[in-house]
């Protein structure tokens, strides 16, 4: 073996010194030094190493990293020869698997250790296991912003309170959505030929928009993680939408903190402890409601809980100076008929409606007490329109709720009435929390913290655009329309709305086309690439991959060539980001499209590597 | 309406169903339709008890018994009375039905069970085995005759048969029915008994089998208003009878039973409303070549993803304003959230586009000669109204396309933004009906009906001879040869280091084609 000399302490065979530092690429760190020769094989080398330090501990996470290759030496059947490691190498023993922080979807930061050593998708792939995340392949790893953005994300809170006095910045313009793009770390190399160090700040994201069989019953995770990386996306304005749909993404988030802050999942009706009071007080009205609720198989022919009262009813007519008058109104099932006075109620209403099918919109100022249903009624001649005013928060409760229930055909006998009653007194209780009302905070301490601060749930622009009373009603309308979801079925559905806006699921780059003398825009989506002027923002061109027939990358001029059927070519190269980013996050998606429809299958690491990889000869 | 009306109306359903149901059974190929039977232990009973299951239990058994002979007696009279009537009726109505092979499309109108006068029943006019038993019109044996058995047992398992068998009747008799005309192509009607539960695919099953036509995916029941000048057709998951039933008492609304390739072009031709770029001319030309399997892709894509996604469709249309006769010109974006138009100095972005309607209440129909009506600017009109609505309104919203191409796309869009993926699966399953139906004349059943109408060849209206399979499957050969022209192409392209080959064929071809590509990248040493 090596290291043979003679008396005199000459070596006759061919050995010679190798230094090997140990620890992580410190030049400080101790050495050892052993003698090998050419022949020497890694895994003898390591025993050397162990063998020499000489301490007591677990070694078998630790290799050999060869700093000016920048590569591991990890097939221990390799000889020194082979690996062509000479007597100058810098060889660092260390361990592969090292710690980072790691910036989730959601924004928290999590310390695991990750291996330094496998290829990114193996290392994303482990991490993603360790969050049982199913489907790793459509994540992957960012750096983290430098110098001025490092601020931002200190600023980025843990409890997302967003405030018009601090603004978050944002991206405005297409040009700054293609900044973080240019960070995506490359997939076929591992962190530590990427230059990452143990201890830096990575982010974790949803990379690639093609989401593979989400299924609410295996993927909590996975879908928690994305609905927040949607629901960020949105906030920071990331991806835009309209007035009516950030609405509906804000009363899901409502729903969704409320569900996730009460912890109990399942459940519909939120127990916020604000409303202690109020549900000692719905108790009873729950007890007499479930006791005429018919539990039997004779629901259908039981008979359905009525409601009558006096209410002032108010109908909009061309030519008429009437307001409010009070009338004895009787709602039963569906229909809603109105009399004169009580004493003529057996007889015919004044008129009758059937709110099957009628809009149903509450005109509602707490502060000033009014209580007040607009119904929008659908007849064969058009809508008619009639308001009810009620007296007090219990009465409109429980009319509001029989209007809720009668407009998608149901009755006050359905089991979600008593929730619906005591989603509307929680919804008028909010109301007065929430600035709905007065605007000013004089309910106590609890008003700012139980209540909806509707500008955490919408993006800047809303919020510039909207004062704080005028988003919560609207936020709190929408809601009523997804209060009885379940967790994740709530955050399928924003995921679901998510998914359908328009601009959904593109990755900007900026990129500069053959033969085109300004930079313009390319979008990758999970179908297809579109061109897009950056100055108007309009897409220019679309290019499917279903149409795509290959595509290559030349290293040297950094450029990308694609060639689509009928010998449609397109060159660019990448301005933005590195022509490796685009050229893995083309070949990611093709990937991603042979994933076949069957459960379970396992990922084809090879493919993945073959049609993302390939620059390693650059 | 009375409650004692409403029994009647019941009644009545319930007798024309079991009408129905015999002449199947009996197979009646002559004019008159058999003296109608008294029923059997048929009766219609609905009065709302407290507790329904404590007085019937507190019944003893004869009492249970006469219960039901009473109910019988009851509705006989009834009874009597509409028998007549329909025995006059279904003579006169025979003769339109009886014209048999051109049976197929058609024109129609819906008459409530309430306000009927006269309805006709078609009688078959051949041996097909019978549909499918209706679970509906499934008559339950009569109530057993008094046990001679004198163990407690089996007397208390009788009483709860007959008590259970009660309670059905009841719920039974709480199924609203109506009796539907159906209008064909050829001028002639066929009445149908529809059930409230019965979804508008049970009743093109039951249209498929009174017609023998070809059951092509592109057979739609299809409303029309001749008051508000609309129509459209019923989506397969639509309840039928809940349709109805928002149209008036003295409604000119009908029903038609016919083609329409609109249906479900979508799925057929999914370019023509994913791909088509506004007219830009390299994509009309592939538009036409587009194979089954891309395709295929296409609709994976588009319908079976976590959300569906809905064509992009974007473009000036004309608006009816509210209640005016003007039409205003403005551009319009359809959403999956709803339709969104730019306001006036706006740009096109999201953030600056404004609601113009959501589709949860509104249903979409195609106008028809708006041009005469309203003074359209085209005659490609679509409107938009609450389902309820029947006579012309401020509420319903009438649009208007430049051409009938931008028509169909944005009704199309419509529908796939309102149902999802719904219309997706309404798809498939018709597509099933479909191949049900031309494996069963492939395999050569020879039922009478074939003897009587010669198949297809009078059928000039069917694209889809019988026997094809549905057109979207995907061709072997095709894809083998696609495939091996792909191992062709996959040579490494002259500037670059690296080819990437696409691997959207069968794994096994696609491998086989990148081995040839893959040198570029060879394993560094």
């Amino acid at each position: 073996m090596a290291g043979m000399k003679t008396a005199t302490g000459d070596y006759i065979d061919s050995s010679w010194e190798l230094r090997v530092f140990v620890g992580e690429e410190d030049p400080e760190a101790e050495s050892v030094t052993l003698r090998v020769t050419g022949e020497s094989h890694i895994g003898g080398v390591l025993l050397k190493i162990v063998e020499e330090i000489n301490r007591k501990q677990d070694w078998s996470d630790h290799a050999i990293w060869w700093e000016q290759k920048r590569q591991w030496l990890l097939q221990t059947h390799w000889t020194l020869d082979k690996y062509g490691i000479l007597a100058d190498a810098r060889l660092f023993f260390g361990p592969q698997h090292r710690p980072v922080t790691l910036r989730l979807p959601n924004r928290r930061a999590l310390c695991l250790r990750a291996s330094f050593s496998k290829p990114l998708f193996k290392a994303v792939a482990d991490i993603c296991r360790l969050l049982s995340i199913r489907h790793p392949e459509e994540l992957s790893l960012l750096r983290a912003p430098v110098k001025k953005e490092k601020k931002k994300k200190e600023k980025e809170p843990e409890e997302e309170v967003f405030d018009l006095t601090k603004r978050l910045p944002r991206p405005g313009s297409l040009a700054d959505k293609t900044q973080p793009h240019s960070r995506w770390l490359d997939s076929s190399r591992c962190l530590m030929q990427q230059g990452v160090k143990a201890g830096d700040t990575l982010w974790l994201r949803f990379k690639y928009y093609s989401f593979f069989d989400l299924d609410p019953k295996v993927d909590p995770v996975r879908l928690t993680q994305l609905y927040e990386q949607a629901r960020w996306d949105l906030l920071l304005e990331e991806i835009d939408c309209t007035e009516e749909e950030m609405m509906v993404f804000a009363a899901l988030q409502y729903h969704i903190n409320k569900l996730s802050q009460s912890g109990e999942a399942g459940e519909v009706a939120g127990t916020d402890p604000g409303l202690d009071d109020l549900d000692a007080a719905l108790n009873n009205l729950e007890v007499k409601l479930e006791g005429s609720a018919p539990t039997d198989v004779l629901d259908s022919l039981t008979t359905i809980p009525e409601l009558k009262d006096h209410l002032r009813i108010f109908r909009p007519r061309k030519l008429t100076l009437k307001g409010y008058r009070q009338h004895w109104v009787v709602f039963k099932e569906t229909t809603l008929s109105y009399y004169k006075s009580q004493d003529e109620a057996p007889g015919d209403p004044i008129q009758q409606l059937n709110l099957k099918g009628c809009e149903v919109v509450p005109d509602v100022n707490v502060s000033s007490q009014k209580f007040c249903i607009k119904l929008l009624v659908p007849s064969p001649e058009g809508m008619s329109e009639i308001y009810l005013r009620c007296q007090d928060e219990q009465q409109y409760a429980h009319w509001m709720a029989g209007c809720r229930l009668a407009s998608k055909g149901r009755t006050m006998a359905d089991s979600s009435y008593t929730s619906e009653v005591q989603a509307i007194l929680a919804f008028l209780s909010l109301q007065r929390a929430g600035g709905g009302g007065s605007g000013n905070h004089t309910q106590g301490p609890d008003a700012s913290t139980e209540g909806l601060n509707p500008y955490g749930l919408v993006a800047p622009r809303f919020q510039r655009k909207f004062k704080a009373k005028q988003l919560t009603p609207r936020i709190l309308e929408a809601h009523q329309n997804v209060a009885q979801l379940s967790l994740t079925e709530a955050q399928l559905r924003f995921i679901q709305a998510w998914q359908s806006l328009p601009d959904f699921g593109i990755s900007y780059f900026m990129v500069r086309f053959k033969g085109s003398k300004k930079d313009e825009i390319l979008g990758i989506a999970n179908n297809r690439l579109i061109r897009v002027d950056l100055a108007v923002g309009d897409v220019v061109k679309t290019w499917r991959f279903s149409n795509m027939r290959q595509w290559n990358v030349n290293w040297d001029i950094r450029q990308v060539a694609i060639e689509f059927d009928e010998h449609i070519n397109v060159a660019f190269s990448c301005v933005s980001a590195s022509c490796r980013i685009v050229h893995e996050y083309i070949g990611g998606y093709i990937f991603l499209s042979t994933r076949e429809r069957a459960r379970g299958e396992e990922l084809d690491e090879d493919l993945f590597l073959q049609l993302t990889g390939g620059h390693e000869a650059f | 309406m009375g409650e004692s009306h409403d029994d009647i109306d019941q009644m009545f359903s319930t007798l024309l169903g079991e009408m129905d149901l015999l002449t199947q059974s009996l197979g009646v190929d002559t004019l008159p339709p058999p003296a109608p039977e008294p029923p059997r232990a048929e009766f219609n009973y609905t009065v709302g008890f407290k507790d329904l299951n404590e007085s019937l239990n507190a019944l003893e058994d004869q009492d249970l018994d006469a219960l039901m002979a009473d109910l019988v007696a009851d509705i006989s009279e009834a009874e009597q009375r509409t028998i007549q009537a329909q025995r006059e009726s279904c003579q006169s109505q025979n003769h339109a039905s009886s014209l048999g092979a051109s049976d197929c499309g058609g024109v129609t109108s819906v008459g409530y069970a309430a306000n009927v006068t006269a309805v006709g029943i078609s009688p078959y006019e051949d041996d097909l085995p019978p549909p499918p038993d209706d679970p509906m019109l499934d008559l339950p044996p009569p109530p057993p005759p008094p046990e001679p058995l004198s163990k407690e047992e089996e007397e208390a398992q009788a009483k709860a048969d007959k008590i259970k068998l009660a309670l059905e009747k009841l719920k039974e008799a709480k199924v609203k029915k109506l009796v539907v005309k159906v209008h064909m192509n050829d001028n002639s009607t066929k009445s149908l008994m529809v059930d409230e539960r019965q979804l508008a695919r049970d009743v093109l099953d039951n249209l498929f089998e009174k017609t023998h036509c070809d059951c092509s995916v592109d057979w739609c029941l299809y409303e029309i208003y001749p008051e508000l000048q609309i129509e459209r057709f019923f989506e397969d998951h639509e309840n039928v009878v809940e349709v109805l039933s928002d149209w008036t008492r003295d409604t000119e609304n009908k029903v038609l039973f016919l083609e329409k390739e609109e249906k479900y072009a979508v799925f057929k031709n999914p370019q023509n409303f994913y791909l088509d770029n506004k007219g830009k001319k390299e994509v009309k030309q592939t538009k036409e070549k587009m194979n089954a399997k891309t395709k295929e892709s296409l609709l994976e894509e588009s319908f079976c993803g976590t959300s569906v996604i809905v064509p992009e469709l974007e473009g000036a249309l004309y608006l009816k304003e509210d209640g005016k006769k003007a039409w205003k010109r403005r551009y319009f974006l359809l959403r999956a959230s709803g339709i969104y138009y730019v306001p006036k100095g706006k740009t096109k972005t999201s953030r600056d586009l404004a609601c113009f309607i959501q589709f949860e209440n509104v249903n979409v129909y195609y106008g028809v000669q708006c041009r005469v009506k309203y003074k359209a600017p085209s005659e490609h009109c679509f409107v938009l109204k609450h389902p309820q609505i029947q006579k012309e309104s401020q509420y319903i919203k009438y649009l208007c396309c430049d051409d009938a191409r931008t028509l169909h796309q944005w009704v199309t869009g419509i529908r796939v933004a309102k149902y999802g993926k719904t219309l997706y699966e309404n798809y498939q399953r018709a597509v099933a009906r479909a191949g049900l139906a031309s494996r069963w004349t492939n395999l050569g059943t020879v039922n009478t009906a074939a003897a009587a109408q010669p198949p297809a060849g009078l059928r000039t209206g069917t694209s889809q001879p019988n026997g094809q399979l549905p057109r979207d499957a995907p061709c072997l050969s095709d894809a083998l040869r696609e495939s091996q022209r792909q191992a062709d192409t996959s040579k490494v392209g002259p500037e670059g280091q690296g080819g990437h080959e696409l691997p959207d064929r069968p794994k096994a071809a696609f491998q086989a084609s990148t081995a040839l590509a893959a040198s570029p990248y060879s394993p560094k040493h």
